[in-house]
């Protein structure tokens, strides 16, 4: 088996895996950089990177539009890599509902547990509806904050299975610079807190569903004229914005006579 | 002259409620069979302004071959049209829309907020063949979650007749939170009779089908608007296509139903479009 089949099998199993060495060091310090300069881009925007209603301190800071800001990461979301497991896990056809970064600096504290299936669709959660594909752009330990995940979480259907002592189940996903880590949308987690003196932990999250979802941005509304000149159609379609829309299952369901055979005096 | 008595899928009569204006009333329809009848919605001018622009919309579609198929519909005739995104085709169809009795049980039904993903009209006309039997909620995987996911509000802008094609149901179907298969292609149906400026409100759950339009000449026309919870995607991309003053003049109710006033989900530079 492939590492890649073996990556995907793993996360169909277990709900998540990680892939080391997805992109090389130069890459990664490359990414990182930009993703600064993307963070003081959307302040200078006055788009806040410190959100209070997410990160109880402003040690962490989000980026919540690199789609719009770089080439690079219209590259990243849709790395080959990434896309093999997002359509390993969902099927074929799937939304980019976000790509966002969290750089945890130190000093920078938990956020509540949760699935991301959980806070967005009702129960029960039998089969994946959504995943995040996580590039790690420095290390990532527990000290320096790494996504903290209950193991096998993904199997609870509904918030009544979530065990009483689950917060004690908390593990730490860690990957060196340039892994991505994948996490079905079902896998209870949390951002770690950072206790190092000195180590900022970035993370980019690509966050992709089931097509019938709606996604967490409006890309119709969201993305310049500039940076939708620029996508192909397979992109297009990643991010919604033309007309097939939630559709898809209706018009691949057959006629009436072609289903069932044609019928003498129907009603 | 007698009927055959039909039964539904648990065995008790098939039958549909009769129509009533007492919402209380019409949720507790919703409940057991899946649907209620509101009358006398739209009578006198709105009737006949909404059914004029939905017919000149239609022909106009016909006369530019702009009509669209689809694919849950009977494939082997012309008769039966379809009109997609009405909102962008007249103004009337924002009074449709956004109808207080419309959105009251949107509310009270899906919750809020909720989204419009589509309004589209189907008019029958003669020797028009039936669609497939359906639940609209099809598109979610199963095991579906308890509650249902979206409502349609059908419009009836011409009297609906067992003769006319009018929707069919399998009335309780929902309280089975699946969608038929091949299996339940025999089940009772049972013609959802109504007459013009009447609204048929039913959950997503509950299967039906148009009916077959056994007359010589009589067309029928029904403006469906359907809703879903927020999570869900919508049919039609609004942003996309919808007329520019239809937004511009909307209600805060409106802009929420389109997606333009929302929170968490469908959000521009991590706030809401509008």
């Amino acid at each position: 088996m492939s590492a890649i089949a073996a990556a995907a099998s793993q996360l169909k199993r277990d709900g998540w895996c990680v892939v080391p060495d997805v992109l090389p060091p130069a890459e990664t310090r490359t990414a990182l950089d930009r993703l600064w300069s993307c963070a003081a881009e959307s302040e200078r925007r006055g788009m806040p990177t410190f959100l209070p209603v997410l990160d109880p301190n402003a040690s962490n800071v989000r980026v919540f539009f690199l789609l719009e800001f770089d080439a690079l990461f219209r590259q990243l979301i849709r790395h080959p890599l990434a896309v093999d497991l997002v359509q390993s896990l969902l099927g074929e056809t799937f939304l980019i509902s976000n790509f966002t970064a969290n750089i945890a600096r130190p000093g920078s504290k938990s956020m509540g547990l949760r699935s991301d299936q959980s806070l967005v669709v009702p129960e029960p959660w039998v089969q994946p509806w959504a995943l995040n594909i996580i590039w790690c752009l420095t290390d990532v330990t527990f000290e320096n904050g790494a996504t903290l995940f209950i193991p096998v979480s993904h199997r609870w259907t509904t918030r009544a299975e979530m065990p009483r002592d689950a917060d004690t189940l908390l593990r730490p996903f860690e990957a060196k610079a340039g892994s991505i880590i994948a996490m079905d949308g079902r896998v209870w987690h949390t951002s770690g807190a950072n206790i190092t003196k000195d180590q900022d932990r970035a993370l980019l999250f690509g966050y992709y569903t089931k097509p019938f979802l709606r996604p967490q941005v409006n890309w119709n509304a969201a993305l310049s004229p500039e940076t939708r000149a620029s996508l192909d159609g397979r992109m297009r379609e990643w991010l919604g914005l033309d007309i097939s829309a939630n559709t898809g299952e209706a018009v691949q369901l057959r006629y009436l006579e072609d289903q069932f055979g044609p019928r003498e005096g129907v009603r | 002259m007698t009927v055959a008595q039909e039964r539904d899928v648990r065995g008790a009569p098939i039958a549909v409620p009769p129509p009533t204006t007492d919402m209380t009333q019409g949720l507790r329809n919703i409940a057991e069979y899946g649907l209620t009848i509101v009358p006398n919605v739209l009578s006198g001018d709105s009737l006949k302004r909404a059914r004029d622009a939905l017919y000149r919309a239609a022909d106009s579609d016909r006369a530019r071959s702009r009509e669209q198929k689809f694919g849950l519909d009977y494939a082997h005739d012309d008769t039966n049209r379809r009109v997609w995104n009405v909102l962008s085709r007249d103004p009337v169809f924002e009074d449709l829309a956004f109808h207080d009795i419309a959105v009251a049980y949107v509310k009270a039904m899906l919750g809020w907020p909720a989204l419009l993903g589509n309004i589209s009209a189907n008019i029958t006309g003669p020797g028009g063949g039936e669609m497939v039997l359906h639940a609209d909620q099809i598109f979610i995987p199963e095991p579906w979650p308890a509650e249902p996911q979206g409502m349609n509000v059908a419009w009836c802008l011409d009297d609906f007749t067992e003769e006319n094609g009018a929707t069919r149901f399998v009335p309780g179907s929902h309280r089975l939170n699946r969608a038929p298969g091949p299996a339940d292609s025999e089940a009772d149906t049972v013609p959802m009779e109504a007459e013009a400026g009447s609204i048929v409100v039913f959950e997503s759950r509950v299967w039906h089908k148009t009916g077959h339009n056994r007359t010589q000449a009589e067309q029928r026309a029904g403006v469906f608007a359907w809703y879903t919870r927020p999570i869900y995607r919508t049919q039609e991309n609004w942003f996309l296509s919808l007329r520019p003053e239809v937004r511009q003049f909307a209600s805060e109710e409106a802009l929420i139903l389109l997606g333009y006033k929302t929170a968490g989900l469908g959000l521009v530079n991590g706030a809401s479009p509008a």
